[in-house]
């Protein structure tokens, strides 16, 4: 990495941070706004989760949600029927979603490509069940309402509710970090060897890379971003129930990484501003909102295979290629005729 | 068999009904060029993927550098020091040259490709130098097996078992490789599986030829391409 490309990512991160905290002030005026301000930073840390283990491992998991609803039950039961601070029952529930995530997983290790795909499919599918079915944890159907948002306690003011844009920027700044962790595992060893089990896991076996390991270790903090954000979700939005975790919620978290970019930094987020504010912006017009959703991908997916930003860094690259190779066209014919 | 470097007895490999590798015995010494020839089918890349792990033995033992590796995942038997190339040309296609050496790079131990203790001495001997922002996929058949070549040296390997390494190169591009190849076997143990002749017969200190999973015949390459059980199977009944 170059002192420009250095300083260039600096000022992205110190220019994302900024953001994190300046969108939700800008918009604190207009509660629905803020709110879908909010929706989005979650779906951020979501597909931040959802990019390390699609994106950049190559596994595409389907259960997603299912796991981010562990990551809210487990919370919302520790804090409403067990009386856990938030901040204890959050990281708890977050890293048992972890676990459990890593052991939902382990089917990856034998299952390849869309064999995958279906059987995370089908836990995704079980683990709705298990929301629906229990309901002694989950109240259903019918789901938990009136989750409380967490406490903060300050100096002087003692307990205090985190509500309104406070709540907002924390999210931003937890969206924040999710990008910034798997922007770190991307750009070290492990960040390679995931990338190398992406594109051909017996190679990458035959490298040396233990690739099991670096699958779970990739379930393992894939399914801790989704606990994190399921739980925030949950106290964040007030009410959860089996539907806010179903298998259409995980399809879309994988759809907002592909459609902004599978494998780079921006693109899932770039996903997330433009599709997370859709059903909002467009709930007046509910005739037309999954047309217009769905005609969206579409185009995308056609006109951009790569995402919005993969399709960008795909033909910037191309270009540079491009420059490269016809300098050294010139160079060999200025060689050529030097020598005659 | 604490000498050898690598000692496989009786390997048998089955594949339902048809025995791949019968009672297959292969030894190796340290710094030796070892051969493997036989007609399409008779097990040579079997053998391989049984020793690197790719594939499970149903009976018999497989010894490397004075340990057993039979039943070790791949990546095991990769950091033990032995690795492979394949028939087919296998590097990530859609990652640049210096991706691809990166990612051996930081699995042989090293910080990065540039400090990798031979890393660019290896990418100049293998002419990769103005090929590193290339993706890989792009490069020509004989770029991408130095790149194979250049990625497998990285992991300073005991042991470079090389299958079919002139498969698809035009002839100047196996005089080429040719060279590569004489100038690797001084440096590294090599083991080769190649249907030209020319290759076993320059490179090979010795020769096994299979012949249905069986081995037929175990010697000096001249030796071995004037048996007659070898022209009768696998040379078609012509001389070398």
């Amino acid at each position: 990495m170059t002192s420009a490309d250095s300083r260039r990512s600096r000022m992205l991160w110190l220019g994302g941070a900024a953001l994190a905290v300046a969108v939700p002030l800008a918009v604190a005026g207009n509660r629905f706004a803020a709110f879908i301000v909010g929706i989005v930073f979650v779906h951020i840390l979501w597909t931040a989760g959802m990019n390390l283990l699609y994106g950049y491992t190559g596994l595409v998991s389907m259960m997603t949600a299912g796991i981010a609803g562990i990551g809210a039950y487990v919370t919302t039961n520790l804090v409403m029927s067990h009386g856990w601070s938030f901040w204890l029952a959050m990281p708890v529930s977050a890293v048992g979603a972890a676990a459990v995530g890593v052991i939902l997983g382990l089917p990856a290790l034998r299952l390849r490509g869309f064999y995958f795909v279906l059987s995370s499919l089908v836990i995704q599918s079980a683990v709705t069940l298990v929301f629906v079915y229990f309901p002694q944890f989950t109240n259903g159907d019918t789901g938990i309402t009136q989750i409380p948002h967490p406490r903060l306690w300050l100096p002087g003011e003692g307990a205090v509710e985190l509500k309104g844009a406070a709540f907002e920027i924390l999210l931003g700044l937890l969206a924040f970090a999710g990008v910034g962790i798997v922007h770190l595992i991307v750009r070290s060893r492990m960040g390679a060897f995931i990338m190398a089990i992406r594109e051909d896991d017996l190679l990458a076996e035959e490298l040396g890379i233990d690739v099991t390991r670096y699958k779970v270790l990739v379930f393992f903090i894939g399914s801790l971003l989704m606990g994190v954000g399921g739980a925030f979700y949950a106290s964040y939005v007030g009410f959860i129930s089996p539907r806010s975790f179903d298998v259409l919620v995980s399809l879309n978290i994988w759809l907002m990484v592909a459609f902004g970019g599978r494998g780079t930094i921006l693109g899932p987020i770039i996903g997330c501003i433009i599709l997370v504010p859709i059903p909002f912006v467009l709930q007046d017009l509910y005739m037309l909102k999954d047309i217009f959703y769905g005609l969206l991908i579409i185009v995308v997916t056609v006109a951009m295979p790569a995402g919005v930003y993969g399709t960008f860094l795909q033909r910037r690259r191309a270009r540079e290629q491009a420059a490269v190779a016809a300098l050294e066209t010139s160079r060999r014919a200025a060689e050529r005729i030097a020598a005659q | 068999m604490s000498e050898l470097l690598l000692d496989a007895r009786k390997v048998e490999k089955r594949f339902g009904g048809i025995r791949a590798l019968r009672a297959v015995d292969v030894h190796q010494s340290p710094g030796e060029t070892l051969g493997m020839i036989g007609p399409n089918g008779s097990g040579k890349t079997t053998f391989v993927n049984v020793v690197t792990g790719h594939l499970a033995i149903d009976a018999g033992s497989i010894h490397f550098a004075g340990g057993p590796i039979a039943g070790r995942a791949p990546h095991n038997i990769t950091r033990a020091g032995l690795t492979r190339t394949y028939q087919a040309v296998r590097v990530f296609g859609r990652l640049t040259v210096r991706e691809n050496l990166r990612t051996a790079a930081l699995s042989a131990g090293d910080d990065s490709l540039e400090t990798a203790e031979h890393g660019r001495e290896l990418i100049r001997w293998l002419n990769l130098e103005q090929r590193l922002g290339a993706v890989a996929a792009g490069l020509t058949l004989f770029e991408q097996r130095r790149l194979e070549l250049a990625m497998r040296l990285l992991l300073r390997p005991k042991l470079v078992m090389l299958d079919e390494p002139v498969g698809g190169l035009s002839a100047v591009e196996i005089g080429r490789m040719m060279a590569l190849l004489a100038e690797l076997k001084s440096r590294y143990s090599l083991f080769v599986i190649e249907h030209t002749m020319r290759v076993i017969r320059e490179l090979a200190d010795r020769v096994v030829v299979l012949v249905s999973g069986e081995k037929i015949a175990d010697g000096r390459p001249d030796d071995i391409l004037r048996d007659d059980r070898v022209i009768r199977h696998y040379l078609g009944g012509q001389r070398a």
